[in-house]
């Protein structure tokens, strides 16, 4: 594989021909530029849309995503395969670094404001949702939940509230919104499992 | 684990998986991971769960942000690779005393630092200071870095933690003062711990006046925290206590 720019043209590595994430993050804990660059091709959207999901703002989206990217060039050695798929590692350092940024941000807003205009937006999450199949699958595992297991995952997921908000958010008790959470990814877990 | 808690910490799994704790609470629910295999597992699972939300939302972004990755990729120093990885055995409680994390941030003067490396080390450790071999190279780099930050955490006994981190180098140079003695056989290790892992990051030789002589953490990353817990002496893959002290690190 080439790759455009300045860098000459080397012997090919083992990374080249590895289409495994998780093989491909042992190249890059190992400090492998192309099997990185690899890496960033095959996430770099997964990143970038979950963040931009979370934060909105187009400008910090992308700076967060660098932040990710990096994170993951910088932490790849901890990545243990025994806990997580790659790709679930790296979605948890995009969630993160996304919640970070917007809670530091909009707690101030949120005070003010109480109930955030934009609500729950579950609308929104469904018409973002490509024809890929994997998007189609959790759409139709979130149409599987109830209602209100699907607004307890989708608010705190897709727009980084805690679990106290989303109860306030919701109106209802918190300990109902932390069994909910928790119930929904079950649920979740199960019907993405099972396709 | 017998420890009264004030709901069952069990619940919190869903909530932890999607990121949905604030700090007080995901402390609590971190800690009480490295002692609940159970929790761990289904946290696992749970967040597995979580992390396919994402591809309901994939979007390309913009193509210039590649090249700039891969520039400052190419220019950042990665972590060295965990010491170990083996599961963490179940639970080895000696230690009961369980004590808030306090954070004192202060930019401190090249003075101060080097006060502070001074007061904790040895005439030995001094000498190795004087830049002859890697380690006090990598202190030295530390203390002298333009944004060298200090911090200190406090027990309730009286004992500290005091930390010099350098958010440039990724590192930190971690001394303790007034640390309860161990019994034989049993030592304190530092660990770098983030969302449901720790790394092991040496053990804390013996104490000299009741200070440690200074010891390094590299590989840091914005968020970590660092923990210390009681180990058997010849170190443990995954702490098997809760931490005497934790320290966050600044984002
Ligand atoms: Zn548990």
């Amino acid at each position: 594989m080439a790759w455009p720019g300045d860098r000459p043209a080397r012997p090919r590595r083992p990374s080249d021909s590895i289409t495994d994430l998780a093989a491909l993050l042992a190249y890059v804990a190992r400090g492998d530029e192309d099997a990185f660059a690899t890496v960033y091709d095959r996430t770099s959207a997964t990143v970038f849309g979950l963040v931009r999901r979370v934060l909105r703002d187009p400008a910090q989206s992308q700076e967060v995503t660098q932040e990710v990217m990096l994170d993951l060039w910088r932490t790849a050695s901890r990545f243990d395969p025994g806990r997580a798929t790659a790709m679930g590692w790296i979605t948890m350092l995009a969630h993160r670094r996304a919640v970070d940024r917007v809670r530091s941000q909009q707690a101030a807003a949120r005070r003010e404001h109480g109930r955030p205009a934009d609500g729950p937006d579950y609308d929104v999450v469904a018409e973002e949702v490509e024809s890929h199949l994997d998007a189609e699958r959790v759409r139709r595992c979130l149409d599987s939940l109830t209602e209100l297991q699907r607004e307890s995952v989708t608010l705190a997921y897709y727009s980084g509230y805690t679990y106290r908000e989303v109860a306030s958010l919701l109106g209802v008790a918190v300990g109902t919104v932390k069994t909910r959470m928790r119930d929904g990814l079950i649920r979740l877990r199960d019907c993405l499992g099972e396709q | 684990m017998n420890r009264p808690w004030r709901s069952d910490p069990h619940t919190l799994a869903g909530a932890y998986a999607l990121d949905a704790l604030a700090e007080a609470d995901q402390i609590s629910f971190e800690r009480h991971l490295t002692g609940c295999e159970a929790c761990r597992q289904e946290t696992d699972g749970l967040r597995e769960a979580a992390g396919r939300l994402a591809a309901a939302t994939a979007v390309a972004p913009p193509p210039a942000l590649r090249a700039a990755v891969l520039a400052e990729a190419a220019r950042t120093r990665q972590s060295v690779p965990p010491a170990g990885r083996a599961r963490r055995s179940p639970t080895d409680r000696r230690i009961t005393m369980m004590l808030p994390p306090r954070l004192a941030v202060a930019v401190a003067g090249f003075a101060m630092l080097l006060a502070l490396a001074v007061g904790a080390l040895t005439v030995n450790t001094a000498h190795r200071l004087g830049l002859a071999d890697a380690r006090g190279n990598q202190i030295a780099a530390v203390l002298s870095a333009p944004d060298a930050t200090m911090m200190r955490a406090h027990a309730s006994d009286g004992a500290t933690a005091t930390v010099v981190m350098s958010h440039a180098e990724h590192t930190l140079v971690l001394t303790t003062a007034a640390l309860p003695a161990l019994p034989e056989g049993r030592a304190y290790e530092v660990w770098v711990m983030g969302a449901g892992w720790a790394h092991p990051a040496g053990l804390l030789p013996a104490p000299h006046n009741g200070m440690t002589a200074p010891i390094v953490v590299p590989a840091l990353g914005a968020g970590d925290r660092i923990g210390l817990t009681v180990e058997p002496s010849s170190g443990s893959a995954h702490p098997t206590g809760p931490p005497v002290i934790m320290l966050n690190l600044p984002a």
